[in-house]
């Protein structure tokens, strides 16, 4: 999954993406990709993160200042669920009796 | 084509519509159904990506009215529209090391017994959480808009400059290498400060490109009009021709009509994060002198009457008046 590709690469594989528009995303920040020595190069993140922002801005009719904030919450979702099912599964393992009074804790907050 | 699970439906029918449905009524309809199937916005949702899946196909379909009209004729089906795969962006949600995450998390290189206190602590600390929502009231600052104006040169070679704030304050602003009219430059929390401990916003600074005397910029490329005398254009020789980055030397070969356009090869704009230079074109232009001398008049006559060259013979023809 560490597969890097070029900006041209980039945008032969995401049909709606035109040059212009790739350079925004970057400048603005939305995308982050790499700098190599060959240049920039891009992720299979990133290309799922454009098809992302292309299917915002195209078939939701989503302006930049919207578009960073929808993906931005997006980012945060997946913080925050990361973190949960890292606490999740570390509960999980703990002995029984402790799942139960952590069980018992999260009722009565 | 190969077939694909979903796509093979009435496409009416997976956008909940019917044949007669307007053009409007069809944007509608999927941008509803992209709101409320797209698997980005619905990471839990397993279903998600097949109802996508058959949306999009449908909507490709049935977006393009000459496409619409043709299934509708039976022309072609419905399979015709399939998409190919492609990876959501919640399918990396998992990713460690992950630059797009906001939040520190607790994945990698914390202490676990420093955990509970840790997310106690940003909680007691409301207002003043500055991290994905959790308790307090914080927000981030707005972010400031200005405008720029910056020399042509200034924006095509890159240079450090400052913002005078309206408070008196300065701000740096670094112009990268190759700006371009109206591009805009976002200088984290540079804007005004946040609530409740929230990030400051950024200022968005507007980049104004002032026209250059001498030098055009058309993409990467630079454009400039170089006068040349009549007995260069005829003899050819070599000249000093200015460019962003300083004068260097350019042989015009013999036989240069005005028009004719000499390529200066990586003396463009250089742009940050990209490997090659623009090029400069020099456009050349035949200047004579106001005043001709009697020798060259005298040599120019008997010329004109041992020498028949006419450049305008095939324009008469083309003309075909």
């Amino acid at each position: 999954m560490t597969d890097l590709f070029s900006e041209d690469e980039v945008i032969s594989t995401v049909t709606r993406l035109t040059r212009n528009r790739l350079v925004r995303f970057v400048e603005v920040d939305l995308v982050r990709p790499q700098r190599a020595d060959s240049g920039t190069v891009y992720r299979r993140i990133d290309i799922a993160r454009i098809e992302l922002l292309c299917d915002l801005s195209d078939d939701l009719d989503l302006d930049e200042a919207a578009l960073g904030i929808v993906i931005s919450l997006i980012d945060q979702l997946h913080a925050a669920r990361q973190d949960l099912t890292i606490m999740a599964s570390a509960i999980d393992a703990l002995p029984p009796d402790i799942r139960e009074r952590i069980g018992v804790g999260m009722k009565q907050t | 084509m190969a077939k694909g699970p979903g796509v093979t439906t009435d496409p009416y029918a997976a956008l909940g519509l019917t044949k007669s449905a307007t053009a409007d009524e069809i944007k509608k309809a999927h941008r509803k159904l992209v709101r409320t199937s797209h698997p980005d916005l619905h990471p839990d949702d397993k279903g998600a990506e097949e109802r996508f899946k058959a949306i999009s196909a449908a909507y490709d379909l049935l977006k393009d009215p000459d496409t619409r009209a043709r299934f509708d004729a039976g022309e072609i089906d419905a399979q015709g529209a399939e998409r190919p795969q492609r990876q959501y962006y919640r399918d990396f949600a998992d990713a460690p090391d992950e630059r797009y995450q906001q939040g520190r998390g607790f994945g990698a290189g914390i202490d676990p017994s420093d955990l509970f206190a840790e997310i106690l602590r940003n909680r007691a600390r409301a207002p003043g959480r500055d991290d994905f929502g959790g308790g307090g009231y914080a927000a981030g600052g707005a972010d400031a808009r200005y405008t720029l104006d910056v020399p042509f040169l200034d924006a095509v070679r890159g240079a450090e400059t400052r913002i005078t704030l309206p408070d008196g304050q300065t701000l740096a602003v670094k112009i990268p290498q190759g700006t371009e009219d109206g591009q805009t430059l976002r200088l984290r929390g540079k804007g005004a400060p946040g609530y409740g401990g929230g990030p400051a916003g950024d200022a968005l600074v507007t980049i104004m490109v002032h026209e250059h005397p001498v030098f055009r910029r058309v993409g990467d490329d630079i454009l400039l009009t170089l006068p040349i005398t009549f007995d260069e254009a005829i003899m050819g020789g070599k000249v000093t021709v200015p460019t962003i980055d300083g004068p260097v030397g350019l042989t015009i070969p013999a036989g240069a009509s005005s028009g004719r356009v000499l390529r200066l090869r990586g003396r463009g704009v250089a742009r940050a994060g990209q490997k090659t230079k623009g090029d400069q074109n020099v456009d050349l232009k035949v200047v004579v002198p106001k005043e001709a001398d009697a020798s060259l008049r005298d040599f120019l006559t008997e010329w004109r009457k041992t020498h028949a060259f006419d450049p305008r013979a095939d324009l008469m023809k083309g003309a075909a008046t």
